[in-house]
C-alpha cells in the first residue's frame, strides 16, 4: 500500500535519512523501531509531506506521492498521529475531532465518523465540551488517535503513542491499536519501546542513524543481534 | 581587536575621501551642496541609529525623541532663555543620553522582547511629538524660527552654505568613525552577541544592561547633536519634521537599504536615497508631493525582498566577483 | 456627572471600532506572527477610497463599503502573497521594516493622488445627533458602535463554529499539527491577512463621517491599533475588544477632563504602564 524507495531526506540540505527502502502492505501493522535520533520521526514526516525528499520516491497505492503537499496526502488517507499528541489545547474535544476530519474527503461524513470515534473512546464522549489542554496525557493520546481516525485514514501512522503514559494507559491504547488493525486499518507504529512494538506489530524495521539496520518478521527482529546494537548505538 | 579602527584612522583612503568631500562646496553649485548637506545629515542620523538598531538588533523607533530634543530644546533654550547654542547642544545631548539610558533600562528591567521594544519605543515617540506640539516653551505645533546664520562660530553659526556643509561632513564622519570604533571594540562584539542570542549572551555572563545602556546613550547623544545642527541648518526647528516618528522610519529604512549592523551600510543607504529623494522633490515636489517618500518605500521593499541584508553586502559580493585577485581580507 | 456619562458613552462608542480595527491585526499576528506597521495606512486607504467614490458617484460611505471591502480584501491577499510571505520565517524584524516601507508607499501614494489638504466625506447621517438625557451622541458613532459589535460577534461565531474559523485557531495554536490535519497553513495565512484588511475597509467607513482625513494620519491609527492589540494580549478575541473599549474610554476621558497634551497622552500612558506591568496583556489565562 505504501512503498518507500531509496528515500533520502533531511533538513536544510543535510540528509537525516540515507537511502531508506520499506513497504507497508494493505491491512498490515508494521513497527518502526530505533533509538533516539535514528530518524523515525523524520521518516514519518517525510511520509506526511512535512519533510521534502532529496531523492528517492514514496508511492501510495501505486501512485508516486513524493511531491504531493501534506494536505493532499491527508486527503489521500495518509494520516499521522504526531509525537507528543499535539492536540489543540484551547479547543474543545469536539472541535479537535472536527478539525481531524477537515480534509475534503472526510468532511462530508464527519457526524458518522464522530459517532464511531466516540464509541471507541467513551471517555472522550463524556467531556466533549472540555478543552483539550485540560486532559490527562492518556486522554490526549485518545483524542489524537480519534482525530486521526476522523480523517478517515487509510494508513494511520502513530508516532510514539506510548510516550509518557502510565502502564495502564499504554495497555489501553495498544488494545485500541490492535482493534483498529483487526478492523482492517493499515498501521505504521513508530516506537522506541522495543518489546511493546514487537508484541503488536507483525513486521518491523529497525532504523539506525538514518538507515534500515534490520527488517523482517517480529520474531526475527527480536532475535537479531543487530537490533540490540542498533539500540545501544554500538 | 582595535587594530582595524587604527587602520581606518591611519588610512590615506579615508582621509583622502574626506578631503575630496570637503572640496565639494568649491566645485558644485549651491543647490547640490544643499542636497549633499542633507544627505550628510541622514548619513549621521542613520549611522547613529545603527548602533542600537543594527549592531544590537534592537529596532528602536524612539530616535525622533533624541533628534527632537537636540533640535527643539537647544533652540528653545536660545530663544526663550538666551542660552548659547553650544551650551544648549550639550544640555540637549545630556538629556537625550539620559532618555536613552532610561529606555534601555526599561527594556532590560521589564525584559521586553523584540516586538514589545518596537512598540514601546514607538509609543514613546508618539508621546514625545504630542508633548512638543502641546508645549509652548518648545514652540508648540508651529515650531521655532532661529535667528539668521551670520557665521558667528561662537554662537553655533556656520555661515550657511559651505560652512554648514563642512559642519555636517564633520558630524557624519564622526558618526561613521564611532561606528567603526564600536564594531572593532569589545562593545561591538558584545552588541552582536546580544543581537544574535540575548539569552545565550546573558548565560555566558555578558553584562547586557551595561552594553545596552552604553549603546543607547552613544546613539542618543550623537542623534541629539545632529538634531541641533540640523535645526540650525534649516534655521527652523520644525516639530513635524524633527519630532515626528516618520523621521525615525526614514532613518531605519536608509539603514536597512544600506546594510544593518555594518559601519558603512547606513551611510551608503542615505547617500543613495536622500539625493534621489531630494532631486525628485525639487523636480516634482509641487505637482507630486510625497513622491520621494513613495520611492523610498518602493526601494526599501525591493531591497528587503531581493537582498535582505542590504546593498552593502550585495556590492561587496559584486566587487569580489569583479576583482577576486586583489581582494584583501 | 454629565461629563462623566458623556465621556463614558463617547469612549465606548469609539472604542468598539478601535476593537474592530485591532481584531484584524490580532488574527494576523496569531496565524503568521506578522505585525503589520502599515495597518493604519490601510485604514487611510479605505477612507480615501470612500472619498473617491463620493467625489465620482456621490456614494455615501456606508454604501461604498460594497466596493471597498472586496477591493481591499483583494489588495490584502496580494500584499501577503507577494510581499510578506517571502519574508515569513526569515526574520521577524525584517517584516517590521518591510511594512514600514509599505506604510511610506501607501501614505505617499494617497498624498500624490489626493493632495495633503484635510478632506471630508459627507454622509447623510453626518450631523445628526442623538440626545439621551444630558448626553449628546453623534449618530455616526452609534452606527459605528452597533456595526462593530455585530461584526465582532459575527467574527467570534465564525471562529467558533465554521471550518475556516477553526482552521484559523488551529494554525494559531499549533501550525505543525494543523498541517497534519490537512489544513493548508499558507492558504489560511493569506486569507486571514486578506480578511484583516477587508475588515479595515469596513472600519474605515464607520470612522469616516464627520472626521476630516489626511494622508499622514495612518501612523497614528497604526499606533492606536497596536495599543489595543497589545492590551488585549495579542491574540485574545475578548481581550482585544475589551482593550479597544479601554483605549476609547481613556481617550475620551483624556480629552474631556484633561487639558491639551496630557489628555492626548492618556492612552499612551495607560499602554506603557500595562506593557511594563502586565506584558501578557489584560487577559488572565495565558493563551498559546
Amino acid at each position: 500500500m505504501l512503498e518507500i524507495d531509496h528515500l533520502v531526506a533531511g533538513y536544510g540540505g543535510v540528509a537525516v535519512l540515507h537511502d531508506i527502502s520499506a513497504t507497508i502492505g494493505a491491512g498490515e501493522i508494521v513497527g518502526l523501531l530505533g533509538a533516539n535520533n535514528a530518524g523515525k520521526t523524520t521518516l514519518i514526516n517525510a511520509l506526511s509531506g512535512m519533510v521534502k525528499p532529496m531523492s528517492g520516491r514514496i508511492r501510495f497505492q501505486g501512485e508516486d506521492i513524493s511531491q504531493m503537499t501534506p494536505q493532499a496526502r491527508v486527503e489521500a488517507g495518509i494520516v499521522q498521529v504526531p509525537e507528543g499528541r499535539l492536540v489543540f489545547p484551547d479547543m474543545s474535544i469536539r472541535e479537535n475531532l472536527l478539525l481531524g476530519g477537515i480534509n475534503a474527503r472526510a468532511r462530508k461524513s464527519r457526524p458518522q465518523q464522530m459517532d464511531k470515534v466516540l464509541g471507541l473512546f467513551p471517555r472522550l464522549k463524556e467531556r466533549l465540551a472540555q478543552n483539550a489542554g485540560s486532559l490527562s496525557g492518556g486522554e490526549q493520546q485518545m483524542l489524537a488517535i480519534g482525530r486521526g481516525l476522523m480523517a478517515e485514514a487509510r494508513v494511520l501512522m502513530l508516532d510514539e503513542p506510548s510516550l509518557g503514559l502510565s502502564p495502564l494507559f499504554v495497555q489501553y491504547i495498544f488494545e485500541i491499536i490492535d482493534r483498529l488493525h483487526a478492523e482492517g486499518l493499515t498501521i505504521l507504529l513508530v516506537e522506541q519501546n522495543l518489546n511493546l512494538t514487537l508484541r503488536h506489530a507483525r513486521r518491523c524495521y529497525v532504523l539506525e542513524r538514518g538507515q534500515v539496520a534490520v527488517e523482517g518478521e517480529a520474531d526475527l527482529v527480536r532475535n537479531d543481534p543487530r537490533t540490540r546494537s542498533a539500540y545501544l548505538g554500538l | 581587536m582595535r587594530e582595524e579602527f587604527y587602520n581606518t584612522l591611519r588610512s590615506p583612503v579615508w582621509w583622502g575621501v574626506l578631503a575630496l568631500a570637503a572640496m565639494v562646496p568649491f566645485v558644485l553649485p549651491s543647490y547640490y551642496v544643499h542636497i549633499l548637506t542633507l544627505s550628510l545629515v541622514y548619513v549621521a542620523l542613520a549611522s547613529s541609529w545603527n548602533i542600537v538598531g543594527g549592531m544590537a538588533g534592537q529596532i528602536s523607533l524612539a530616535h525622533s525623541l533624541f533628534i527632537g530634543t537636540g533640535a527643539m530644546l537647544s533652540t528653545a533654550l536660545l530663544l526663550k532663555l538666551g542660552v548659547n547654542m553650544w551650551l544648549g547642544l550639550l544640555i540637549s545631548a545630556a538629556i537625550s543620553g539620559a532618555l536613552g539610558a532610561l529606555i534601555a533600562w526599561i527594556d532590560f528591567r521589564f525584559q521586553l522582547g523584540h516586538l514589545s521594544f518596537v512598540l514601546i519605543t514607538l509609543a514613546f515617540a508618539e508621546m514625545g511629538s504630542i508633548v512638543v506640539e502641546g508645549s509652548e516653551f518648545l514652540g508648540g505645533a508651529s515650531g521655532l524660527l532661529l535667528p539668521k546664520d551670520t557665521g558667528n562660530f561662537l554662537a553655533f553659526q556656520f555661515g550657511g552654505g559651505s560652512g554648514a556643509f563642512w559642519m555636517m561632513l564633520a558630524l557624519a564622519a564622526i558618526c561613521v568613525l564611532v561606528s567603526v570604533a564600536i564594531l572593532n571594540a569589545p562593545l561591538g562584539y558584545y552588541l552582536r552577541t546580544i543581537r544574535d542570542n540575548e539569552k545565550a549572551a546573558q548565560a555566558i555572563g555578558v553584562d547586557i544592561l551595561r552594553y545596552k545602556i552604553t549603546a543607547m546613550v552613544i546613539s542618543a547623544v550623537l542623534a541629539s547633536v545632529v538634531g541641533t545642527a540640523y535645526a540650525r541648518y534649516l534655521t527652523f526647528a520644525d516639530p513635524y519634521l524633527l519630532v515626528s516618528p516618520v523621521i525615525t522610519i526614514e532613518i531605519v529604512l536608509f539603514a536597512t537599504v544600506g546594510g544593518l549592523g555594518r559601519a558603512y551600510g547606513p551611510a551608503l543607504g542615505a547617500l543613495l536615497l536622500v539625493p534621489l529623494g531630494e532631486v525628485l522633490r525639487g523636480k516634482l515636489g509641487s505637482t507630486l508631493p510625497g513622491l520621494h517618500y513613495f520611492i523610498y518605500g518602493i526601494v526599501v521593499i525591493a531591497v528587503i525582498l531581493i537582498t535582505p541584508r542590504g546593498l552593502l553586502p550585495l556590492f561587496e559580493r559584486l566587487w569580489a566577483r569583479v576583482r577576486p585577485a586583489t581582494r584583501i581580507s | 456627572m454629565t461629563e462623566l456619562y458623556q465621556a463614558l458613552a463617547q469612549g465606548l462608542l469609539i472604542g468598539s471600532t478601535y476593537g474592530l480595527l485591532a481584531l484584524g491585526m490580532g488574527l494576523v499576528y496569531g496565524v503568521s506572527g506578522v505585525v503589520n506597521f502599515s495597518h493604519g495606512d490601510f485604514i487611510s486607504l479605505g477612507m480615501f477610497m470612500c472619498l473617491a467614490l463620493y467625489s465620482a458617484f456621490s456614494l455615501d460611505p456606508y454604501v461604498s463599503v460594497i466596493i471597498t471591502v472586496p477591493v481591499m480584501t483583494a489588495i490584502g491577499a496580494l500584499v501577503y502573497l507577494y510581499l510578506i510571505r517571502p519574508m515569513v520565517g526569515h526574520q521577524f524584524l525584517m517584516v517590521v521594516q518591510l511594512t514600514l516601507g509599505l506604510s511610506l508607499v501607501l501614505q505617499n501614494g494617497i498624498l500624490m493622488v489626493f493632495g495633503g489638504q484635510p478632506a471630508r466625506t459627507p454622509s447623510m447621517v453626518e450631523s445628526k445627533l442623538f440626545i439621551l438625557g444630558d448626553v449628546v451622541l453623534r449618530v455616526p458613532h452609534i452606527i459605528a458602535f452597533a456595526i462593530s459589535f455585530v461584526l465582532a460577534i459575527g467574527l467570534y461565531i465564525m471562529l467558533r463554529s465554521t471550518d475556516f474559523g477553526r482552521s484559523i485557531r488551529a494554525v494559531h495554536q499549533n501550525a505543525h499539527a494543523a498541517a497534519l490535519m490537512g489544513i493548508d497553513v499558507g492558504r489560511v495565512q493569506v486569507l486571514t491577512f486578506a480578511l484583516g484588511i477587508g475588515i479595515l475597509a469596513l472600519a474605515a467607513a464607520l470612522l469616516l463621517p464627520g472626521t476630516p482625513i489626511q494622508p499622514t494620519q495612518g501612523l497614528r491609527y497604526t499606533v492606536i491599533t497596536l495599543l489595543v492589540v497589545v492590551l488585549g494580549g495579542m491574540t485574545n478575541f475578548v481581550g482585544i475588544m475589551l482593550g479597544g473599549l479601554i483605549i476609547g474610554i481613556a481617550e475620551a476621558f483624556g480629552t474631556i477632563y484633561l487639558d491639551g497634551p496630557l489628555g492626548l497622552l492618556m492612552p499612551y500612558i495607560i499602554f506603557v504602564a500595562i506593557m511594563l506591568f502586565r506584558p501578557q496583556g489584560l487577559t488572565w489565562r495565558s493563551q498559546r
